[in-house]
């Protein structure tokens, strides 16, 4: 095997790399048009590396120690990198004339972390990669703004971030210790999976490794109680910056939440399973009652950003289900809702980071007032991402969460979860009657209120371009969303069948089921 | 006479975990709570390396990850030394009490 058939299922992230340093070298340069020509650059990068993605259908991971790759790598890959060219477009003319370089850069690097997280099959591998999605964000929040907030949310991002991160591995090191192995799927040999087969979930160190493990990633994911500082976070950086930070952190996330997953079978000690049942309740009602009090919008969608993980929890303590529709597959659910809730909520900053309110960023519900009358079709955009959110037809975020609450209601009676999960799943509905009062809100604002004075359109052509495909994305996901479904169905195909499993390992330990009275 | 084994080891980790915890909780200074952090990191090293020594399997994977975890909380000591950089430029202190612009 050469090197190039070796490196050839890497080729999308060896472009990013490869980009980022170019990026950084440039960056450093004294002459204002190299530094003007690192946007289009970025750009041209990460079109590289969707067709590096298109190109090497072929993965053959076998020269590759601690990576694999299925289909949810590729689907990782694809909405990754589609979603990065939206982001670069909206955050287009954040950075101040001089760090351009260290911004795109980051940003890339950001973005490769979140296609390694989805191809890694060993526990070090998965930390890096997390950390390269979640490091290169603390900075970006410090350099997207030159004030005094943005660096102390760059701190407290960075503080906790660390500990979640710190805490997460010390979670690995007990699976380690379990498995003896950091390896987490093979086909044969000693792996995380096969010791997991072997053990079950109840072994101590296994109990506690997922515990630590699941906790620091719940951070990434902003669920309660690890959601506090998403607020002050989406606070104190730039707009445009926000939607990524809702978006990237959140995927790479629930990516990692899903592998681990499938390492542990889909069959979680109940004691577990109550605990994730229990955060994503409060995740959902914390995230839309504190939202409901808010005036500053950044700080709205923040909570919201948290209630969001809500929902999306509840698709992932259904697990995958395979051979049905995508009606059934929690998985696929997630998989799909997050694309379209990093659609909307970039669609939603890139409005606020049009803005001017006399010189400064608008942030406030009172800067959005009358905005229907100064910038109709930012109110048109604002308004179609809001609905999007609360789920609200004839947009993509009522699919999402059709899917998700769905694939609860249709589980089997024979799931030992069957009735907390449907209960949570008619918690994640009242909870969405809940969040349409705060949408509502904003978009009322923009369109039923007298205009305030000094509301300014800003930004160019990119972060327009930007926000345009955001909000028709709503609308065309809406109508046509069978692509992308269907997509999001197959990745979920190489995960494993909760169903499946779950009777297998129930299989071990007791008489075959059959035999007892259902 | 006592032999030290696996248990001890995992003791000795979680005291430095809860150090760490307590460090990061009491410490106002910014710099003091990246302390807590480091040791947090140094938990997980004692906890690889011991399993590592006890574990049956052939394979140094214990001791190679203790060795990324090294670099890693290397590299983060880098970034959040700019970042307290940044933070002392604009509010003269790196005293985290001191940062109120957030209303959290």
């Amino acid at each position: 095997m050469t090197l190039t058939e070796m490196l050839m299922p890497v080729a999308p992230e060896l472009t990013l790399l490869i980009g980022v340093c170019a990026v950084f070298l440039l960056g450093v340069s004294k002459r204002p048009a190299v530094r003007s020509a690192i946007a289009p650059l970025t750009l041209v990068i990460l079109l590289g590396s969707l067709v590096a993605t298109a190109m090497c259908s072929d993965l053959d991971a076998s020269g590759l120690v601690g990576l694999a790759f299925d289909e949810l790598t590729g689907y990782v890959r694809w909405i990754t990198l589609a979603m990065g060219v939206l982001l670069l477009l909206v955050n287009w003319r954040v950075p101040t004339d001089g760090e351009q370089g260290e911004y795109f850069g980051l940003m890339l690097c950001s973005i490769a972390g979140v296609l390694l997280t989805a191809s890694a099959n060993d526990l070090v591998v998965l930390f890096f990669a997390i950390e390269l999605v979640s490091v290169p964000t603390y900075v970006m929040v410090a350099l997207s703004r030159t004030d005094q907030r943005a660096s102390e949310a760059a701190l407290k991002y960075f503080f906790l971030g660390a500990l979640s991160a710190a805490v997460m591995v010390y979670g690995f090191s007990f699976l380690y210790g379990l498995a003896g192995t950091t390896t987490m799927m093979a086909s044969g040999g000693d792996s995380l999976q096969a010791t997991f087969a072997e053990v079950g979930a109840i072994n101590a160190f296994a109990v506690v490794g997922l515990l630590l493990a699941m906790a620091g990633l719940s951070f990434k994911v902003a669920v309660v109680p690890f959601h506090a500082y998403a607020p002050d976070v989406y606070e104190g950086a730039a707009s445009p910056l926000t939607g990524l930070l809702g978006f990237l952190p959140k995927l790479a996330g629930f990516v990692a939440l899903i592998r681990l997953l499938t390492v542990c079978h889909w069959a979680l000690p109940d004691s577990l399973m109550w605990m994730m049942w229990i955060m994503a309740v409060a995740t959902m009602i914390f995230g839309n009652v504190l939202a409901l009090l808010q005036t500053n919008v950044k700080r709205i969608l923040a909570y919201s950003s948290i209630s969001h993980s809500g929902y999306m929890m509840i698709g992932l303590l259904v697990g995958p289900v395979l051979g049905e529709g995508p009606m059934h597959d929690g998985v696929a659910a997630v998989l799909f809702y997050i694309v379209i809730y990093g659609l909307m909520n970039l669609g939603a900053f890139a409005v606020l980071s049009g803005l001017n309110v006399r010189g400064e960023a608008a942030e406030t519900l009172d800067d959005l007032a009358g905005l229907s009358r100064r910038a109709p079709m930012m109110a048109i955009a604002m308004a179609v991402c809001a609905f999007s959110l609360m789920g609200f037809p004839p947009t993509a975020g009522f699919l999402g969460k059709v899917y998700i609450f769905s694939s609860a209601f249709s589980l089997s009676d024979a799931h030992p979860f069957h009735g907390p999960l449907v209960t949570l799943a008619v918690i994640g509905v009242i909870n969405s009657a809940i969040g349409a009062v705060y949408y509502l809100r904003i978009a009322g604002y923009c369109f039923l209120r007298e205009p305030g004075d000094g509301l300014k359109r800003v930004g160019g052509v990119m972060p327009g371009l930007g926000l345009a495909v955001c909000s028709l994305a709503m609308i065309v996901l809406f109508i046509r969303p069978t692509d992308l479904v269907n997509r999001a169905k197959s990745a979920t195909a190489s995960v494993g069948s909760s169903v499946v499993t779950r009777v297998a390992v129930a299989g071990a330990e007791t008489p075959p089921s059959d035999t007892r009275p259902q | 006479m006592l032999t030290i084994g696996l248990m001890h080891y995992l003791v000795l980790s979680a005291a430095i975990f809860c150090c760490g915890i307590f460090v990061m909780i009491t410490k106002r200074n910014a710099i003091g709570i990246l302390i807590g952090v480091e040791l947090v990191l140094n938990s997980v090293n004692v906890n690889f390396i011991a399993f590592d020594r006890y574990s049956q399997q052939p394979g140094f994977d214990g001791q190679i990850t203790a060795l990324f975890v090294i670099v890693l909380a290397a590299a983060e000591a880098a970034v959040a030394v700019a970042i307290c950089m940044n933070l002392y430029k604009n509010i003269n202190t790196i005293d985290v009490d001191r940062g109120d612009a957030l209303h959290g």
